[in-house]
């Protein structure tokens, strides 16, 4: 099976661009009588930054409790009162401002994963978000990214989508990085060359076509991903978007993407997965009193969208989306346990994931280690129990049902299910093989997409 | 036929309220006077990782072309009018002595008459732009002006940083300010950055570009807008904050290229002299203990240090042990030559410079002859300059040829530079608004990259679909009408000479005027087939009555300038 395409649809596309402007390329609905083709809907959302885990899911009960009190005596999430945390299991609870997402947690649908991050210590944003986005902790010049890596191995996707993947924003995510067929985007109704002249907006878009087919370098092959997306976007995207179920995405970038992701969703044209940045989360400073505040605010935000988008894309039958979906919230790490006497929060190491999915096994997991003295790492930080691939590959093979690991994350060798979305388990192919099929390496990818490089 | 104008364009009010917006994110309430100081605010930086990548390249690149055309295209914003021909007209034998001589001469700015773009300025109207740091501070600051007047050294900065990159002759200069400000990156629009942003363009970036990287150093580690950006103003001994401390190992100097992580200091390795081949965690915590008390007034933004606020006992970073009691100022002092005087930090800047004048992927020996320049001129008051000397005087600069991107402030200012397009970017022009709206859009919002790593650098980072296709939708901006007016911004129709009117030559006029130089085959093919239409490409085409023809040939420049003959550095 061959990373799928959209060579078809480009062809197509190329020669008609020009008559069919405004037309809408027909919905791809992928017909599967044998039942192998994997529909699942992945969304990755990086909090960029370092998110203050331990403010989002926060120790209410027990010696850890106090530990935390003690440690953040100005910006802790309180027990009782108008901002008090909002419990989940007893021993942990989410800040208030989560509300939104208590509410899908308590529906069932939101795993928590506490104290995952890297087994590399590092306390650099910049390299950690590499490690984790290009999926080989401690080598950060692999030269494709992880998600660029599951379309790579995948065995089950169609062999022609017309859009696998979006990655919203102003630049690609790190994490596609290498994957050609990812449409790059802000903004659908902007996404395109409708200045100038109008008459001749269209023959430029034939010409630059054929100048950018007119070689093969890297920047002939990202011209022509640049076309294609815009082709696309073009011919798919008519009218304003409305959210189905009354769904209220928050004002600002991050809603604003997170209803691009659902409007994509629903064009039907095969998306499996996007990506999508919230940032400002790098908190030394003036976190907020009592997880109110900055902080709480910014959790707001988080929280109201990703409940936007899992209302949005809930639906019956057909347009019942969320049976296919899977939600992950990671960033590169969390933050010290202790205070800093600006109220705010230093670099730290452990973090919780979250998965929202509408095939979530909800509930708090993954081993917690403590945070009383001697349990913490380096003195100071939540220390990692759980590698953030472990999650990760629980998805893949669960829900996208690709079990090469050893393609999406080399060197990763001792995976075992947590238990938080349900699934088919499959063993893991530990082998960075994929076979001569891919002899050509990634499908007119412009680099060497799945190979590593050392420092 | 005119044009249709995108009925898009935010107006200006739109335009100011997007900047307010993403400038007062962080404050609480907005009103930042009401607030006490040290409530305000915080640096929301949007971390990303650009971190160089190992793309290799798997297809043919294009041929270098001409010495003069690298050099104007990677060493500055394009060519424009005849700097290809006084590039070729410069005194030596062959490309690599006329280089010198150019890079001699932009190595001595003042040398250069520029006073085209000093007319261009003072036509602007722009009247921050020179003021000192404690002008700006009342002005902009302490006299609790509106908005619009508070961030307006940063506006004017952004609108002289174009005039400049698109009329100044010291077009190295204009290059490095850039680089600099990327490596010395803070969130311009900030509420406490934007007010006194000329004086960080002016005296620490620009006034260092060719300087003294310790000099800089110390001139950023005391700048107001820099303890703000990173948090040092509110760190002291009772309450460390470590985030200038880390982001100055990390993406000042040694870069982490240099970072050992969680270790302690005793297990990492030493290197000539006895010195820690790399830092490590608590050479960041210690070197903040050394910062803590650098921070400044809030009244005059001057900068101030707090022997009250400062931690007094002894401390070692990279293996220097530090003396409890020092003088004022003395802990900090040492952390910067430490950093400063680093083998490291002579590889990084090395690095990070040789990427961005030669390549992605440039070749070991300019790093290592880079850095051994870096490290042997140490004090050199021209330091950086010798060693962007040895970096583009390295045999491989004018073997390399698209192995970069243009970003989409050199795509602009190069478009404009080629087609001679002559709009000052003034301070209530609504187009310039618009335009600076466009570059956000594209990926490239001037000094609008929130995390201090500033924008990447490596074409990986700019060959998505987003920078591409607002790239090239910009290019169809300038094409078009002004906002105001009917006037359009690349004035294409007056610039083609009488006698060029068949496709061909319309073609090859184009070609020749954009890139100075011959393009691909099929590139070419395709603007003569565009502006022919299925008719005879020799036959003449009524550019001067027809509105239709007219508007094609301002579309056909717009393609030129879309092409990816105009991509490549």
């Amino acid at each position: 099976m061959r990373h799928p395409t959209r060579r078809g649809f480009v062809t197509g596309c190329s020669a008609a661009i020009a008559g069919m402007a405004g037309a809408r390329f027909p919905s791809m609905a992928f017909a599967d009588p044998e039942g192998t083709i994997n529909n699942e809907i992945f969304v990755v959302v990086f909090l960029r930054g370092g998110m203050d885990g331990l403010n989002l899911v926060v120790p209410l009960s027990g010696v850890d409790r106090g530990h935390y009190a003690t440690a953040r005596p100005n910006i802790k999430v309180p027990l009782t009162g108008s901002d008090s945390a909002l419990p989940l299991d007893g021993q942990f609870g989410f800040h208030r401002a989560a509300q939104p997402l208590h509410e899908l947690y308590q529906d069932g649908n939101v795993a928590v994963v506490n104290a995952t991050g890297l087994d590399e210590a590092s306390r650099s944003h910049f390299d950690s978000m590499e490690f984790i986005e290009r999926g080989t902790p401690g080598i950060k010049t692999t030269a494709s990214g992880w998600l660029a890596r599951h379309f790579l191995s995948a065995h089950n996707l169609p062999s022609e989508i017309v859009m696998p993947s979006v990655s919203v924003g102003n630049l690609q995510a790190t994490s596609l990085l290498g994957d050609r067929n990812t449409i790059n985007m802000s903004d659908p109704d902007s996404f395109n060359l409708q200045l100038g002249p109008w008459e001749w907006r269209d023959a430029q878009r034939v010409a630059l076509r054929h100048m950018y087919s007119g070689d093969d370098t890297w920047l002939h092959r990202s011209g022509l991903q640049a076309l294609d997306a815009m082709d696309i976007v073009e011919l798919n995207v008519t009218g304003n978007y409305t959210p189905a179920n009354g769904a209220v995405y928050p004002s600002g970038s991050f809603g604003d993407g997170l209803q691009v992701i659902a409007q994509m969703t629903k064009l039907d044209l095969g998306l499996r997965v996007s990506t999508l940045d919230l940032g400002g989360w790098d908190t030394h400073v003036n976190q907020g009193d009592d997880g109110a505040g900055y902080f709480g605010s910014l959790i707001g935000t988080l929280s109201e969208g990703l409940a936007a988008l899992y209302t949005d894309l809930d639906g019956a039958g057909p347009n019942n989306y969320t049976n296919r979906l899977t939600m992950v919230v990671q960033s590169e790490f969390g933050r010290r346990l202790f205070e800093n006497d600006d109220e705010g929060t230093d670099h730290g190491h452990a973090n919780p994931m979250i998965v929202i999915s509408g095939n979530a096994i909800g509930g708090v997991h993954g081993a917690w280690p403590g945070i009383g003295p001697g349990q913490l790492f380096d003195d100071a930080d939540l220390a990692v129990t759980t590698d953030f691939r472990r999650v990760l590959s629980e998805i893949l093979i669960r829900r996208m049902g690709n079990n090469h690991l050893g393609v999406v994350f080399p060197a990763y060798s001792d995976y075992q299910p947590l238990g938080i979305v349900n699934g088919t388990d499959l063993p893991p192919n530990y082998s960075g093989e994929i076979g001569g099929l891919f002899s050509d390496n990634f499908e007119s990818g412009d680099t060497g997409a799945w190979t590593l490089t050392t420092p | 036929m005119k044009p249709v104008n995108d009925t898009r364009s935010p107006s200006r009010r739109e335009l100011l309220d997007r900047v307010r917006d993403r400038a007062t994110a962080a404050l609480e309430p907005a009103d930042a006077g009401s607030t006490p100081r040290h409530l305000i605010g915080r640096s929301t930086h949007m971390y990303r990782s650009g971190r160089a990548r190992a793309t290799g390249n798997t297809k043919a690149l294009p041929s270098p072309p001409s010495a003069a055309i690298i050099t104007l295209n990677r060493l500055g914003f394009g060519p424009r009018g005849n700097e290809l021909a006084n590039f070729n007209a410069l005194p030596g034998s062959n490309d690599h002595q006329r280089l010198t001589n150019w890079v001699d001469q932009q190595l001595d700015p003042a040398s250069i008459d520029d006073s085209t773009c000093d007319t261009r300025i003072a036509s602007a109207g722009y009247t921050t732009l020179n003021k000192s740091l404690a002008q700006l501070w009342q002005d902009h600051i302490e006299s609790s002006p509106p908005w619009q007047v508070r961030i307006q050294p940063y506006y004017e900065v952004e609108r002289a940083t174009l005039l400049r990159a698109v009329w100044s002759k010291r077009q190295l200069l204009e290059l490095l300010t850039d680089f600099w400000h990327n490596h010395f990156n803070i969130y311009g629009p900030d509420s406490w950055a934007a007010p006194i942003w000329s004086h960080w363009d002016r005296a620490v970036i620009r006034g260092n570009a060719l300087g003294n990287f310790r000099t800089m150093l110390g001139q950023v580690a005391q700048h107001p807008a820099m303890l703000y950006y990173l948090d040092n103003y509110t760190s002291s001994s009772a309450g460390p904050n470590e985030n200038w401390a880390r982001e100055l190992f990390e993406l000042h100097s040694l870069g982490t290229d240099h970072y050992m992580g969680v270790i302690r200091q005793n297990q990492v390795p030493t290197g000539p002299g006895g010195k820690p081949v790399a830092y490590v965690d608590d050479d960041v915590f210690e070197a903040t203990r050394c910062f803590t008390g650098w921070t400044f007034d809030f009244d005059t933004g001057a900068f101030e240090y707090r022997a009250d606020w400062h931690d007094h006992f002894q401390k070692t970073v990279l293996g220097t042990y530090i003396g409890a009691n020092q003088p004022a100022l003395s802990d900090g002092n040492v952390v910067l030559d430490e950093v400063a005087y680093h083998p490291g930090t002579a590889r990084y800047i090395s690095t990070k410079l040789a990427t961005r004048l030669i390549g992605d992927n440039p070749d070991p020996s300019v790093i290592d002859a880079a850095a051994a320049v870096f490290e042997a001129e140490a004090t050199a008051p021209d330091q950086l300059a010798q060693v962007v000397r040895t970096i583009v005087l390295h045999p491989s600069f004018l073997t390399t040829w698209g192995d970069k991107i243009k970003r989409p402030l050199e795509l602009v200012a190069s478009a404009m530079r080629a087609a001679d397009g002559r709009f000052t970017f003034a301070l209530d022009d609504d187009d310039t608004g618009t335009l600076l709206w466009r570059f956000d859009q594209a990926g490239q919002p001037l000094f609008g990259w929130r995390a201090p790593n500033g924008f990447p650098d490596h074409k990986d980072d700019w060959t998505s679909a987003t920078p591409r296709v607002m790239g090239w939708r910009l290019m169809n901006w300038l094409i078009d009408v002004r906002n105001d007016s009917d006037v359009f911004r690349l004035n294409v129709i007056a610039q083609t000479p009488v006698g060029v009117r068949t496709a061909n030559q319309l073609a090859d006029f184009w070609i020749s005027r954009v890139f100075g130089m011959a393009i691909p085959t099929e590139e070419r093919h395709e603007i003569v087939e565009f502006m022919a239409q299925g008719h005879n490409p020799d036959f003449d085409l009524p550019l001067d009555t027809d509105e239709d023809t007219q508007d094609r040939l301002r579309s056909m420049v717009g393609l030129l300038l879309m092409s990816p003959s105009f991509l490549w550095r």
